[in-house]
């Protein structure tokens, strides 16, 4: 037996290394909570040796709120509002992850139209999702102007959302057994008149950033992780598919009607930064592919299969549920002793708390300003991290 | 890779891994396969989930445990996935509350190093073997491990009735 | 209003046009304070990014407020937006990056989570109970999370009070808050009584004092001591 704790003091107060040949010695910086990169409270202490990066030690916590002990005291319904402040730009992705869950396990039917408006609002806000990361990467590159654009576009899928759901951000749509809200009768028609327009976006975004001499030698073999340590890490969604692993949760383990539209996985060849970067541009191409199969022929039906005030009590046992947000894989694991309607134990599994460690694996060895590159190519969203 | 379906039923799979571990029984009311691992044969049964080639589950998707107070225990949950196979597995232990010593997985899978500290923080679970045992999310002044049931915090609210 | 500003106080220009502007020299700063706000970029949560990068992009525009100037450093900036949930792992912190900024400074307290703890006020073991725990909060923007227009409305509150004449008082007095959203019944007219009912001297706080009540003041003292000893 070998138990032994630390704390992180034991790690910061540990002997610095002189190296003797160049007289230098390693000193550590902290990056955050307070830091424009961390577009939320991450605290990073970098092990410098000159400007190259020794070693990473991220601290989070600095937004961590406890929300799986408030989820003990929940019902299902309610503990759907707090997954929209986990990962706030896949709320409505995060909905359908205990919606999915809680159906599955307290066999509540769905319909062809909820499934089918489900897609389509949550490929919807991965294109919200990625075009908000897109401007923000090229904001911590140093091009201010990519903020404007990516900013753009997230206002005008924004609109689409507001008008259906009246959230711009935490949305508390996806219900168990159904919908919030029913769409508008000209829904289909805003949609539709969107999608050559996002089509050219993308395309503007290529000319813009990607073509950029600067932008690209600050991406291409910067941080490469490769397809083998990616999945031991645990890491998914487009950084996983960046090194290679076509696992996409919507092609492995279809749900909603993800099964009945055509649309590739994305996957990256070398798996450095650029490669994240291109296998989300791409997927913006995929999300629009996806909602132009499925806007023309939204089913009708009643847009719920039971009530809202209905009580859910689910079946004694483990349960667990996961979906493929804009950033991997969102996992709701519920423990439930069949009695209350509570959960005894709830345990979400984010994309970005996995994510956010290989980081201390590929960031030794670049300069501080490579490691905002691989920072930024994670696309993390703090909130989830600490949950 | 990335094969679409699972390749295995549960019943299948159960029997070729109780044919591997004879120790390994099925645990009920779960919505996948989900067994149950003497907490002293868990890192053997682990490896043989990870190796051998029909099962090969290489994605550790999670880790958490349940507070079973009454039983004086704590449930550890593993949730694995094969990337290649397309199966889905739930792990379990149980280990006394008292001294709450489960072995750790850093070895087999290297992303569970910070999903053990994050059990540590909040359930207080210790890890044997584990490189860098240290709180995730609190700091580390903190008394007590929040997601315990007999969690007590003079700062917390109930919310009122 | 045309100002000489390089003449006041005390001297009377005829412009071209033959007008006059009279006025003071507080009055004269605290019209261009309200209008120069610089903010600092920190959020913690999903309020920052509606308040901080929705607002600061083209389509809603902070710029037209002239507080668009969005700074990474504490030391550059007069106006903190609390973003979001505030956890006792932050709130030393926070309470840090605040006595950093230079007077005059502001502060806006944005989203139920940094008002009142909001959604996460029972049951969460980490997260405080309003950011005025810690810190003075001068202006409140309710909404979970508030429009960017609420935000808007919010800083035209906070730029109102500026121009009433807060900031001329010493270092470090504060007024009783503001909540920035009108009901349905309510002026600006009602606004403005309302600051100026604030100017009057027993509701002043004074933020050493109040400070030092605090139980985080300990915490933060013993904080700071250990940084500086390194």
């Amino acid at each position: 037996m070998s138990v032994q704790v630390r704390t992180l003091d034991d790690l910061l107060h540990a002997p610095l290394d002189a190296d003797s040949e160049l007289t230098t010695q390693e000193y550590l910086v902290n990056m955050g909570p307070q830091h424009p990169i961390a577009h939320g409270s991450l605290r990073v202490v970098l092990r410098l040796d000159g400007e190259t990066v020794k070693h990473v030690i991220p601290v989070p916590g600095y937004v961590h709120r406890g929300v799986e002990k408030m989820c003990e005291h929940l019902t299902y319904r309610q503990i759907i509002p707090y997954t929209d402040r986990l990962d706030y730009l896949s709320a409505i992705m995060n909905n359908w992850a205990v919606a999915k869950t809680v159906e599955k396990a307290a066999n509540i039917p769905t319909n062809e139209r909820i499934d089918t408006i489900r897609t389509i609002m949550s490929e919807l806000q991965r294109l919200q999702s990625h075009a908000l990361w897109w401007g923000v990467t090229g904001m911590d590159l140093g091009a201010y102007t990519a903020f404007l654009y990516g900013f753009r576009e997230r206002e005008i899928i924004g609109e689409i959302f507001e008008e259906t759901i009246g959230a711009r951000l935490t949305m508390n749509y996806i219900q168990p057994g159904g919908l919030m809200y029913d769409i508008k009768p000209d829904f289909a028609q805003k949609v539709k008149n969107l999608l050559p327009y996002l089509k050219g976006c993308i395309e503007q975004y290529e000319t813009l950033l990607s073509g950029n001499v600067i932008f690209q030698e600050r991406l291409r073999n910067i941080g490469i992780l490769d397809g083998k340590h990616a999945i031991a890490l645990g890491c998914t969604g487009p950084v996983l598919r960046a090194s290679g692993v076509p696992y996409d949760l919507r092609a492995v383990e279809p749900y909603g009607v993800y099964d009945k539209v055509n649309f590739n996985v994305v996957v990256g060849e070398v798996g450095d930064c650029w490669d994240r970067y291109y296998v989300r541009l791409e997927e913006m191409r995929e999300s629009v592919r996806i909602v132009e199969q499925l806007i023309d022929n939204i089913p009708e039906g009643p847009h719920a299969t039971i009530r809202y005030n209905e009580e859910i009590i689910l079946p004694e046992g483990l349960h667990y549920g996961q979906v493929e947000t804009a950033r991997g894989v969102f996992g709701v694991f519920i423990a439930s002793d069949g009695k209350n309607k509570c959960p005894i134990r709830l345990h979400f599994r984010s994309p970005n708390f996995n994510n956010l460690w290989i980081v201390t694996a590929i960031a030794s060895g670049w300069r501080i300003a490579d490691f905002i590159s691989i920072q930024s190519s994670l696309d993390l969203v703090i909130p989830d991290i600490d949950r | 890779m990335g094969a679409k379906g699972q390749s295995m039923d549960t019943k299948s799979l159960l029997a070729l891994v109780v044919s591997l571990h004879p120790t390994v029984q099925r645990r009920a009311n779960a919505d996948r396969l989900a067994i149950v691992v003497p907490v002293d044969d868990l890192l053997e049964v682990m490896k043989t989930l990870r190796d051998h080639q029909e099962l090969k589950f290489d994605l550790f998707v999670a880790h958490t445990a349940i507070d079973q107070i009454e039983a004086n225990r704590f449930e550890l949950v593993y949730i694995l996935s094969s990337t290649m196979h397309g199966n889905n597995i739930y792990v379990t232990a149980y280990i006394g509350r008292e001294n709450p010593v489960a072995p750790s997985m850093v070895a087999l899978w290297p992303i569970a190093e910070w999903q053990e500290r994050e059990a540590y923080d909040l359930l207080g679970l210790l890890y044997d073997n584990h490189p860098d045992l240290r709180r995730v999310f609190l700091e580390d002044d903190w008394i007590g491990f929040p997601l315990r049931k007999d969690y007590r915090d003079p700062y917390m609210l109930d919310l009122p009735k | 209003m045309g100002v000489a500003l390089d003449k006041l106080p005390g001297i009377v220009e005829r412009f071209p046009g033959g007008s006059v502007a009279i006025t003071r020299l507080d009055q004269a700063i605290n019209l261009a304070r309200s209008n120069s706000l610089w903010p600092l970029m920190f959020g913690t949560k999903c309020c920052a990014i509606e308040m901080l990068m929705a607002t600061g992009a083209s389509h809603h525009d902070l710029s037209r407020f002239g507080a668009e100037v969005a700074r990474a450093s504490v030391r550059q900036a007069d106006l903190m937006v609390i973003a979001g949930a505030i956890v006792k792992k932050m709130a030393p912190r926070m309470r840090l990056l605040y006595e950093q900024m230079a007077e005059p400074r502001y502060v806006i307290a944005t989203g139920s989570c940094a008002i009142s703890g909001g959604p996460f006020m029972y049951n969460s073991y980490t997260v405080v109970r309003g950011a005025d725990e810690i810190i003075p909060v001068d202006v409140y923007v309710p909404g979970c999370p508030p429009r960017p227009e609420a935000f808007f409305w919010g800083l035209l509150t906070l730029q109102k009070m500026i121009r009433e004449g807060e900031t001329i008082r010493a270092p470090g007095i504060r007024k009783k808050p503001v909540l920035a959203a009108l009901p349905e019944d309510v002026s600006i007219h009602d606004i403005r009584r309302e600051i100026r009912s604030a100017l009057v001297d027993e509701n002043i706080i004074d933020i050493e004092k109040a400070a030092r009540e605090k139980p985080w003041a300990q915490k933060v003292r013993a904080w700071i001591r250990r940084v500086s000893s390194h």
